[in-house]
């Protein structure tokens, strides 16, 4: 057995456990273990994340000089999924080249692969910890770890395939998982509903991104990322990179990253999605799922560094994505809905650095989605403990809640500072390295105009983070305390299974900040990532100072409307109420109504029509010439009246046609 | 193997005659028709797995064994023989048949009370004719069986269904009659052209594919013969428009009616289709294609739109069926590797799915005695399994990746992209990429009908019916039963094993399909070069072409 164990690759073992510990747990939770549902994943996911920072710490130590294992990979295969002979034709001439489809399931260790198996797993690890404690009491215990685990086994497969086709195969595996744990209180009708909506959102991407594969496949007759025995690659460098169909297949390949990571236009479905379980929200909603569309694009970079028109693309939905969220953001009153509005706010921000296009974005872009991942998923789990003690999110029902959540108010504090980019913090680092990247590309002639908007919009966007943030904050732990009736005498602390988490977690937002340089080194052993070029440009010293102004002034503001001047807060929200922007606002620019009215409500009239069309024409006219034969037997039966006299005349009739034919004939 | 094969075959049909006239209570009856299913399925196992991997020397027909049977009748030279036999095309669905039927004897247990011993004798019945049509090695048997199956399901329908299904019935077998009687025409004219012009009168389907790739029949005589070969199948697949049939026998049928109705009747038009109308009718096929692929893919838009807003859960599934055979006619009428070889393996996965969805509106019905969606909701909280099943069925059905839906989807669309793509002619490659983009868009459209069933079936607060007798029945839902269960397990086994391992399914498909597309190919690539030549002589639309054909 250890020796079966030492031959498997951890790369192999990193999914496998999970995937086992969630079958042991649909077998055995129900009657078996109940209110031990947790330990197998938990354990499986342990043991997993121990794995991944082996293999991290492996990679990081392997130098530069092996540059040419760092091109190979490390390569795992399991088995071959679909194989067809000759499936490919190059456009038709003479001589037929032909190319097989072989879909063979690949697993493959590289920079960008161990960072986020790293990330996906500690993630994991503590937000099972954290859902052991908060999910304590709920009848479905088992069948939450046994979703917990299948995501945990599809997200960590997502990032370690080698092929289009798989790595869209755990794409929708996740939006799966996504769709039961929203789901997973189904008997409320509300997160039914956030389920469906979410993964048909997510489906709309898939066209785009299923339309991307096709194209591929139609281009460059392989699927595959790198080149393995027996297939080429869509990656390596080798391969000619269409212009026209290259910008189509990067354009359609973002409308598959908008789906996952929520991006406009297709980000409606994640503040939604905040009617499941908010250790689900931390863990999928925040910290890994929706960065799968960040993960997708750096990992096809080299088809987007082909069109510089692409990645201005890239750059500008996430920038406008990311002003858009933190302006709805604003007046939300619903905790956990300010929160996923941040965290499409801050995905837009990653997609904006790599959109850039640059080696400083690109890393800048994996960097803020680690640091993004702690403090999001700290501020998440910090709601969830405000939520297990107040029975709700609703912010305008509780506050002053510091004395009483002392450990919950620290650790969400640290994770505010983090997230609005107080210095020194996490979120300062990877923020500015952000606004760094996105700065020196609007030095770059090319399209600097629309860059050096987006630096602006990039700015100006970290003052909102840090108000709303702070918002939020203030709005939870200070103010007049109160709380739901429904909550009891006194909110209490969570027990020590939510709280280490929580103190872990918020170590990490503080120390996370230091490994952008580590992370650089290891990112750039990825092979989709070694063209990049490598022009150093020495640090804008005014980027971080400005930065770090801007979100203390941030803070500053929120502090005051929100701690001392309720008059002076009144007075602007009722400008703003006049002018209708806050009414934008709160209404999310009525996106979801626009859809309502320009999609769905005419697809479902183009249904009825179409189902009245089926009903009353198609079918009609099928029994229509169903009829036929017994009305023509009928009409034909009318003659048949019995009378002899009838027939004769008939006769002598047919006689005389006849005869006047024939003549006629014969005249002519 | 041959003697295994011809057992199976057998075995039903004289069961059936014994159901009919042995005296056996319903209890006796039901216990005996499950016992005939399951050996029979043992038998198709055996045959199934002893397919072999890898291809025999020169041998494409597994399995295979035939007698002389309407030797010398008429005509001196007239052979028509009883011949069967599997290749890659039948292999699977000979399978699912046998499968299918056990569902469909599990699924009529308690709900069939009247004439019990009748009802199971059809179903056996139709096992023989349902069987027999994926292995027909001869023309005329290959019809026989074709016609076999019909007769079976319209008693069944007009004797077991619902409120209207004398109507139902009916319309049903009259339709499909119709269009058959053509089909047989055309088939006839075939044999009777080949007889014209090589003085050989033969029957079988091997010979016939074969002598007509050597010499193949003029472009007119194609064209005729595909319209009239398509008339019957296209009723039975249903191609769009001919479909109105289909959600009225669904809805009036039995369960088990409508599980086989679903899982196998409507996959011998697009078996037909394979077998007869690419290899012998290459040409008319390929012209054709574009006209097809529009009816195909309106069938997908189009059945899933209406399937939107239907509030029967039978014909919601009955007009998603509509739309996933779409799919499976989609990948046929690309005539490419990828998309026929998808199309063989959507109608396994279709068979699955959509048999085993059907089979649980049943049993919903049997608890609740309502097809209205709008009289339930948030039956989860009772019948969780129930839940469990539906939910994976309905995933399987809307292509969720790793389950079988998937693969065979995914293989349609990139055959079609890939014919799109790689015509040379600009003005039918730009149809086509408008074709395979609205095909991706009713993947959208699937996923929205049937999470919506989902959604309002078994999620939300709990809803009963509420009927007269409502106390009494609201104590009596029970989640699933052995018998329930043992009705779904199998094929949610299968869901599994097709998601993640095609190629074991594919590898045995792709064999014959060689065989079966190469004259199409050949044909598609004739059309080419005339396009190219007319391409050289207008510079213009050589431009054009070369900017629709290739990207890079």
């Amino acid at each position: 057995m250890s020796y079966c164990l030492a031959t498997i690759h951890p790369i192999a073992l990193i999914p496998a456990l999970p995937l086992l510990a969630t079958i042991l747990t649909a077998l055995l939770g129900a009657r078996y273990l109940k209110r031990l549902s947790h330990w197998p994943v938990m354990v499986a996911t342990a043991v997993s994340f121990l794995l991944s920072a082996m293999l991290l710490v492996q990679t990081h130590q392997s130098t530069a000089n092996d540059h040419q294992q760092a091109d190979s990979g490390e390569i795992v295969t399991l088995w071959s999924w679909v194989h067809v002979q000759d499936a490919y034709q190059a456009v038709p001439s003479s001589e037929r080249e032909t190319e097989d489809l072989r879909i063979d399931v690949v697993l493959r260790v590289d920079g960008l692969t161990v960072v986020m198996l790293t990330m996906v797993t500690f993630v994991s690890l503590l937000v099972t910890i954290f859902a052991a404690g908060y999910m304590h009491d709920d009848p479905g215990y088992w069948r939450f770890f046994t979703y917990i685990g299948l995501f945990i086994f599809s997200m960590t497969m997502l990032i370690s395939v080698n092929n289009f086709v798989l790595l869209f195969v755990f794409w929708e595996a996740v939006g799966m998982c996504s769709y039961l744990l929203i789901g997973f209180w189904y008997q409320k009708p509300e997160a039914a509903a956030a389920g469906k909506k979410a993964f048909l959102v997510n489906r709309v991407g898939d066209f785009g991104f299923l339309l991307a594969l096709f194209l591929i496949w139609s281009t460059y007759g392989t699927l595959n990322y790198y080149g393995t025995e027996g297939a080429r690659g869509v990656l390596d460098s080798s391969l000619p990179l269409g212009e026209a169909s290259g910008l189509l297949i990067c354009l359609l390949l973002m409308l598959g990253a908008c789906g996952k990571s929520a991006q406009f236009p297709l980000h409606i479905w994640l503040p939604d999605a905040m009617e499941g379980p908010t250790p689900v929200s931390a863990l999928i909603h925040a910290a890994t799922m929706v960065t799968a569309g960040i993960y997708m694009v750096t990992r096809c970079w080299p088809l987007f560094a082909a069109s510089e028109e692409a990645q201005l693309a890239v750059a500008c939905i996430g920038g406008f994505t990311a002003l858009l969220a933190g302006l709805i953001a604003l007046t939300q009153f619903d905790l956990k809905r300010v929160l996923a509005y941040s965290t499409i706010s801050q995905l837009g921000y990653m997609f904006l650095a790599l959109g850039t296009g640059s080696r400083a974005g690109i890393v800048a872009g994996m960097f803020h989605l680690v640091t993004h991942a702690f403090f999001k998923a700290l501020l998440f789990l910090g709601s969830g403990s405000v939520m297990h003690a107040t029975g709700t999110v609703d912010m305008r029902q509780f506050g002053g809640l510091r004395s009483r959540l002392r450990i919950t108010h620290i650790t969400f504090l640290i994770g505010c500072l983090a997230l609005s980019g107080f210095p020194l913090l996490a979120g300062f680092w990877s923020k500015d390295a952000i606004l760094t990247a996105v700065y020196e590309r609007s030095v770059v002639p090319s399209y600097a105009g629309f860059y050096t908007t987006l630096f602006w919009v990039a700015t100006f966007t970290a003052l909102l983070t840090a108000i709303y943030t702070f918002r939020a904050f203030f709005l939870t732990f200070y103010g007049p305390a109160q709380h739901p009736s429904e909550a009891g005498e006194s909110p209490h602390e969570s027990p020590a299974s939510m709280w280490i988490p929580l103190a872990i977690l918020a170590i990490g937002s503080c120390l996370i900040g230091l490994v952008h340089h580590p992370l650089e080194h290891v990112l750039l052993q990825t092979p989709s990532l070694t063209g990049l070029d490598v022009t150093e440009v020495g640090h804008v010293a005014w980027i971080p100072l400005m930065s770090a102004l801007v979100a203390l002034a941030g803070i500053g503001l929120a502090g005051w409307f929100y701690l001392r001047g309720g008059e002076l807060l009144d007075r602007i929200t009722g400008l703003l109420k006049r002018c209708g922007l806050y009414q934008l606002s709160e209404e999310k620019f009525y996106l979801d109504t626009l859809y309502w009215g320009f999609i769905i409500w005419p697809l479902r009239c183009m249904a009825l029509i179409c189902y009245a069309v089926d009903r009353w024409i198609i079918d009609y006219l099928v029994d229509f010439c169903g009829r036929c034969p017994r009305s023509f037997g009928s009409l034909m039966r009318s003659l048949q009246m019995g009378l002899t006299s009838f027939y004769a005349l008939a006769m002598v009739l047919g006689l005389l046609v006849l005869m006047a034919a024939r003549l006629l004939s014969q005249l002519t | 193997m041959g003697l295994l094969l011809n057992l199976s075959l057998l075995l039903p049909l004289l069961s059936a005659v014994v159901l009919w006239f042995a005296p056996l209570n319903r209890h006796q009856v039901r216990r005996f028709a499950l016992g005939v299913t399951l050996v029979t399925l043992l038998l198709v196992i055996i045959v199934t797995a002893g397919y072999p991997a890898q291809p025999l020397e020169g041998e494409s027909v597994y399995a295979s064994s035939e007698w002389s049977w309407l030797g010398g009748v008429g005509f001196a030279e007239m052979d028509v023989r009883y011949s069967v036999g599997l290749d890659g095309l039948g292999l699977w669905l000979y399978a699912l048949s046998g499968l299918l039927m056990v569902t469909a004897v599990l699924v009529s247990w308690e709900s069939v009370k009247e004439r019990a011993g009748l009802f199971y004798g059809l179903l056996l019945l139709l096992e023989t004719g349902c069987l027999g049509v994926f292995c027909a090695r001869d023309i005329i048997l290959f019809y026989v069986f074709f016609e076999f199956t019909l007769i079976p399901l319209f008693f069944l329908i007009g004797i077991w269904g619902s409120e209207d299904r004398r109507r139902a019935a009916n319309k049903f077998f009259l339709y499909t009659l119709a269009g058959s009687v053509l089909t047989f025409l055309g088939l006839m004219s075939i044999v009777l052209l080949h007889w014209a012009h090589s003085g050989q009168l033969t029957f079988s389907i091997e010979l016939l594919t074969e002598a007509l790739r050597e010499n193949p029949l003029t472009l007119t005589y194609q064209r005729i013969i595909f319209l009239a070969l398509l008339a019957g199948f296209a009723i039975k697949i249903p191609i769009f428009p001919f479909h109105t049939w289909l959600p009225l026998a669904h809805v009036q049928a039995p369960t088990a009616g409508s599980v086989l109705l679903a899982g196998i009747m409507l996959k011998i038009g697009t078996y037909g289709f394979v077998r007869f109308n690419l290899p012998m009718l290459p040409d008319a096929t390929v012209q054709w294609m574009p006209c097809l692929l529009w009816l195909s893919v309106a069938g997908i838009i189009y059945g899933a739109l209406v399937a939107l807003v239907q509030w029967d859960m039978k014909r919601l599934i009955a007009y998603s069926s509509v739309s996933h055979l779409g799919f499976c006619t989609l990948g046929l009428f690309s005539v490419n590797r990828l998309g026929i070889e998808g199309a063989a393996l959507q109608m396994i996965n279709h068979g699955i799915s959509t048999g085993a969805l059907f089979a649980i509106v049943g049993m919903i019905y049997e608890r609740y005695h309502t097809r209205e969606i709008r009289q339930l909701a948030g039956l989860a909280a009772k019948t969780p399994w129930l839940a469990f099943f539906m939910l994976l069925f309905t995933l399987s059905s809307i292509g969720l990746p790793g389950l079988n839906g998937f693969t065979g989807e995914f293989l349609i669309l990139l055959g079609v992209f890939q014919r799109a793509w790689n015509h040379a002619d600009a003005h039918v490659g730009g149809q086509l990429t408008v074709i395979a983009i609205l095909a991706v868009f009713g993947v959208v459209l699937g996923a929205w009908y049937m999470l919506s069933l989902m959604q309002r079936l078994f999620f939300g607060r709990l809803q009963e019916p509420d009927q007269e007798h409502s106390d009494q029945l609201a104590t009596n839902i029970r989640d699933l039963s052995w018998r329930e269960f043992a009705a779904l397990a199998p094929l949610a086994v299968m869901v599994f094993w097709i998601g993640l391992q095609p190629g074991f399914f594919l590898s045995r498909i792709d064999r014959t399909l060689t065989t079966i597309i190469e004259p199409a190919e050949e044909s598609v690539s004739r059309v080419f070069q005339a396009s190219n030549r007319n391409a050289r002589r207008f510079p213009v639309e050589s431009v054009k072409s070369k900017s629709g054909g290739s990207g890079t």
